[in-house]
C-alpha cells in the first residue's frame, strides 16, 4: 500500500500554502534528491477557466511549489511548467490567461507547450492494446517529474485526477480521438510518461460547484492518490476503470495508507455533484445518442 | 399574387459561427422568412446548416449576392469583415442586419453607413436587447414619466465573452484568433459587451456628453476584459456601465435609480432543462427570444419598407462614444 498525504491550508497567504506542501512531503517520507537538474511540473489547466473555478491548477500553488524544490534542490535548479494544445485550448493563450505567463515571469520557470516541443514516436501495450503516442523530449529530458492535478468530476470517467492529468502530457491537439478508449489512453500515457510525485492542488475544489476546500494531498502512487481522490469525491475508485487498469498494468496501488488530517474531513465538504447536475448530463448525454444536438442548433 | 402579409422575406445568412448559427435557427423557423442560402468558411459549419436545414450553402459570401431573389442579407462575421462584406451586399441592392459593434472603428462605420445610404438600402444593427421586453418595458417607464427624473443608471454586461460560458453545455469551444487581436476587434470587452448598454442608454437617455473608462486586464490580454465606464447623458442622467468577460454566469442587467421609484430590468440565461425543453418545443430559449423578436422586426420592415433601429446611424453614434470611452480610457494593469 502507498502512502498518500492530507493536509489543510489555514489561511490565504503564500506561507500557509507552503507549510502545508512542506507537511504533505514529510507525512510520505519524499525528499527531493540533490543532484536534480531539469524538473518538470504539469500543472492542470482546463480550458481557458480560471484556478477560481477549481478547474485549473491555481498559478499561485504552482509558484509555491517552485520554491519549495528551489529551496530544497538549489536555486539553479531548472524548472519547466507543461501543458499540450486540446481540441479547444490553445497554450499560447492558455498561459496568459490562467495566470501562468505572469507566474512564469515572476518565478523564472520555463512554460513549455508539449504541443510545439521536440518528440518521439513511441508504443506502449495497455491491456495487450498498442498504443503510438510522441514522446516529448522535455518529459523525457527531466530528472523530477511533478504532477499537480485538480481532483474534478468527468462524464466519462467518474472522476480525474492524477492519472487524468499525464492526458494532457500528450502532444497531439485533437485528443477527441482518444475518448473512446479514454481509460486505456490515460493508463498508456501513465506507463510512458513516470511521474515521481503527485501534490493535489485541492484549495479550490470543483464538483457541483467551486468551494475552498484548502486541501493538499501527496503521494509518490498516482493510483493511490487517484483513490484517495475518489473517496474524497464520494465515488468508488474500484468503479473508475483507469484507476483498476493503472493497477492492473503495475503503475500503482490503488490502496493507500492515509497520513495527516483524515480523508473523511474532506470528504464531507467536498462540493457534491447535486441530482440535476445528474439529470442534465443523463439529458445531455441522451441529446448527443439520438443526434438532437443537430436539430436543436447546439 | 402574394399579399404582403404572406410574402415570405427571402434572406441569405453570411457567418455561422455563434451569433450565425443564432440566426440560422430562427430563419429556419420563423414563417415569415425563406432561408435562401448561407455561407462560412468552414465546410464543417456549412454542413451543420445543411443537417439543420438549410438548402444551398457556399463557402464564397459572393455566391450568395448574385442571386437576385434574396432580398435582405445578415451579416454575422468577426468585427474586422463588416466592411468589405456590408460594402459587397449594399452594392448588390440587399438590405442588411449586421450583427453589433457595426465596425471596428468610427472610420469603418461610417463607410458602412454611406454605402448602404448610396444604395438606397436598409441597414439594421442586431442589438437584441433593445427586443427584451423587460428593458423595453423601462423605456416605457421612463417615458410615462413613472420614475421621475433618472439619476443614476447601472448597465451590467457580463459573462465569458469570447470563452465558452460552462453552464450552457459541456464540451468548450475553440475561442476563433481574431477574438485575440486587437487590430481585427476594434477593442476589448466595452466593443463587445459595452455597445449594448451604450446603444440601451443613448435610447432611453439621449446622446453621450461625456464618458470615461477604466480598463481592466485579468487576462493579461491586449484587449480589456473588464471594464467600468461612467457616463454622462444630455438628459442629465449619469450612467454606470460594467462589463466583462470574466464571469461563468452572463447577466445582462440595467438598474435606473430615479426621483419617484427605482427600476430594475434583468435577463439571465435560464435552467438547462428549461431551455432544452424550450428548444424542442419552440426552437428558441427564453434567453435568445429577443433575437427572433429582432429578425421578426426586421422582417416587418423590409416587408413594410420602414426604416429600421437601431439603424447605422444609432450604431455609429456608439461607436463613437466607445471611442471617447478609450480616448479618455484609464488603465488598470
Amino acid at each position: 500500500m502507498s502512502l498518500v498525504s492530507f493536509t489543510k491550508v489555514r489561511g490565504a497567504s503564500p506561507n500557509s500554502t507552503r507549510q502545508a506542501i512542506l507537511d504533505s512531503l514529510d507525512l510520505i517520507q519524499f525528499q527531493f534528491a540533490r543532484n536534480i537538474r531539469n524538473v518538470v511540473i504539469k500543472a492542470n489547466m482546463c480550458y481557458y477557466w480560471g484556478y477560481s473555478t477549481g478547474l485549473t491548477t491555481d498559478p499561485k500553488f504552482v509558484a509555491t511549489l517552485v520554491d519549495v524544490i528551489r529551496d530544497q534542490v538549489s536555486p539553479d535548479v531548472n524548472i519547466s511548467i507543461v501543458e499540450s494544445d486540446a481540441s479547444a485550448m490553445k497554450c499560447k493563450y492558455a498561459f496568459k490567461i490562467l495566470g501562468y505567463e505572469k507566474m512564469a515571469r515572476h518565478c523564472k520557470v520555463a512554460l513549455v507547450n508539449l504541443s510545439k516541443d521536440e518528440s518521439e514516436r513511441v508504443e506502449v501495450v495497455v491491456g495487450g492494446q498498442p498504443f503510438r503516442f510522441m514522446l516529448p523530449r522535455t518529459i523525457q529530458n527531466a530528472d523530477l517529474r511533478v504532477n499537480v492535478p485538480k481532483i474534478k468530476y468527468m462524464d466519462y470517467t467518474k472522476i480525474t485526477c492524477a492519472l487524468k492529468n499525464i492526458f494532457g502530457c500528450n502532444p497531439y491537439p485533437k485528443k477527441f480521438i482518444y475518448h473512446r478508449k479514454l481509460d486505456e489512453a490515460i493508463v498508456a500515457l501513465n506507463k510512458l510518461m513516470k511521474f515521481h510525485l503527485c501534490i493535489v492542488d485541492g484549495i479550490i475544489a470543483s464538483g457541483a460547484q467551486p468551494r475552498r476546500l484548502g486541501l493538499v494531498m501527496a503521494s509518490r502512487d498516482p493510483v493511490a492518490i487517484d483513490a484517495a481522490a475518489a473517496k474524497i469525491a464520494g465515488v468508488n475508485a474500484r468503479s473508475i476503470r483507469h484507476i483498476t487498469l493503472a493497477s492492473r498494468e503495475g503503475i500503482g496501488n490503488a490502496s493507500f495508507i492515509p497520513k495527516g488530517i483524515a480523508p473523511e474531513y474532506f470528504k464531507k465538504r467536498y462540493p457534491r455533484k447535486r441530482v440535476t447536475d445528474k439529470v442534465m448530463n443523463l439529458a445531455y448525454k441522451l441529446v448527443q445518442t439520438v443526434g438532437l444536438e443537430t436539430r436543436l442548433g447546439l | 399574387m402574394e399579399g404582403v402579409a404572406t410574402k415570405k422575406v427571402r434572406l441569405g445568412l453570411i457567418g455561422l459561427g455563434y451569433m450565425g448559427k443564432i440566426h440560422l435557427r430562427h430563419c429556419l423557423n420563423l414563417g415569415s422568412v425563406k432561408l435562401v442560402a448561407v455561407s462560412d468558411v468552414s465546410k464543417k459549419a456549412l454542413d451543420f446548416a445543411k443537417k439543420m436545414g438549410a438548402k444551398n450553402t457556399f463557402t464564397d459570401y459572393h455566391q450568395i449576392l448574385k442571386d437576385s431573389s434574396i432580398d435582405a442579407v445578415i451579416i454575422a462575421l468577426p468585427n474586422h469583415l463588416h466592411t468589405s462584406c456590408a460594402e459587397a451586399v449594399a452594392e448588390a441592392g440587399k438590405d442588411i442586419l449586421v450583427e453589433k459593434p457595426l465596425a471596428r472603428n468610427v472610420k469603418e462605420g461610417k463607410e458602412i453607413v454611406s454605402i448602404a445610404k448610396r444604395n438606397d438600402v436598409k441597414l439594421m444593427v442586431g442589438y437584441d436587447m433593445r427586443f427584451s421586453p423587460s428593458f423595453r418595458s423601462l423605456k416605457e417607464k421612463i417615458q410615462n414619466g413613472v420614475l421621475g427624473d433618472i439619476q443614476i443608471a447601472y448597465g451590467t454586461n457580463i459573462g465569458a465573452g469570447p470563452f465558452f460560458h460552462r453552464a450552457e453545455l459541456s464540451i468548450p469551444r475553440p475561442v476563433p484568433n481574431w477574438w485575440f487581436k486587437k487590430e481585427l476587434t476594434g477593442g476589448g470587452a466595452i466593443m463587445d459587451l459595452g455597445c449594448h448598454i451604450i446603444n440601451l442608454f443613448r435610447w432611453y437617455f439621449g446622446e453621450v456628453t461625456s464618458i470615461k473608462s477604466y480598463l481592466g486586464y485579468r487576462y493579461d490580454l491586449e484587449i480589456e476584459d473588464h471594464a467600468t465606464c461612467i457616463a454622462k447623458f444630455v438628459s442629465g442622467s449619469i450612467g454606470v456601465i460594467n462589463v466583462g468577460w470574466f464571469s461563468q454566469e452572463s447577466q445582462k442587467k440595467v438598474e435606473l435609480l430615479g426621483t419617484v421609484k427605482h427600476a430594475i430590468a434583468c435577463r439571465a440565461p435560464e435552467n438547462r432543462i428549461f431551455a432544452g425543453i424550450r428548444l424542442l418545443t419552440t426552437k428558441s430559449t427564453q434567453y435568445e427570444s429577443s433575437y427572433l423578436r429582432e429578425l421578426h422586426y426586421f422582417v416587418h420592415c423590409i416587408k413594410h419598407d420602414l426604416a429600421p433601429t437601431p439603424s447605422g446611424n444609432d450604431a455609429l453614434k456608439d461607436l463613437e462614444t466607445i471611442s471617447l470611452a478609450y480616448k479618455n480610457g484609464v488603465s488598470l494593469k
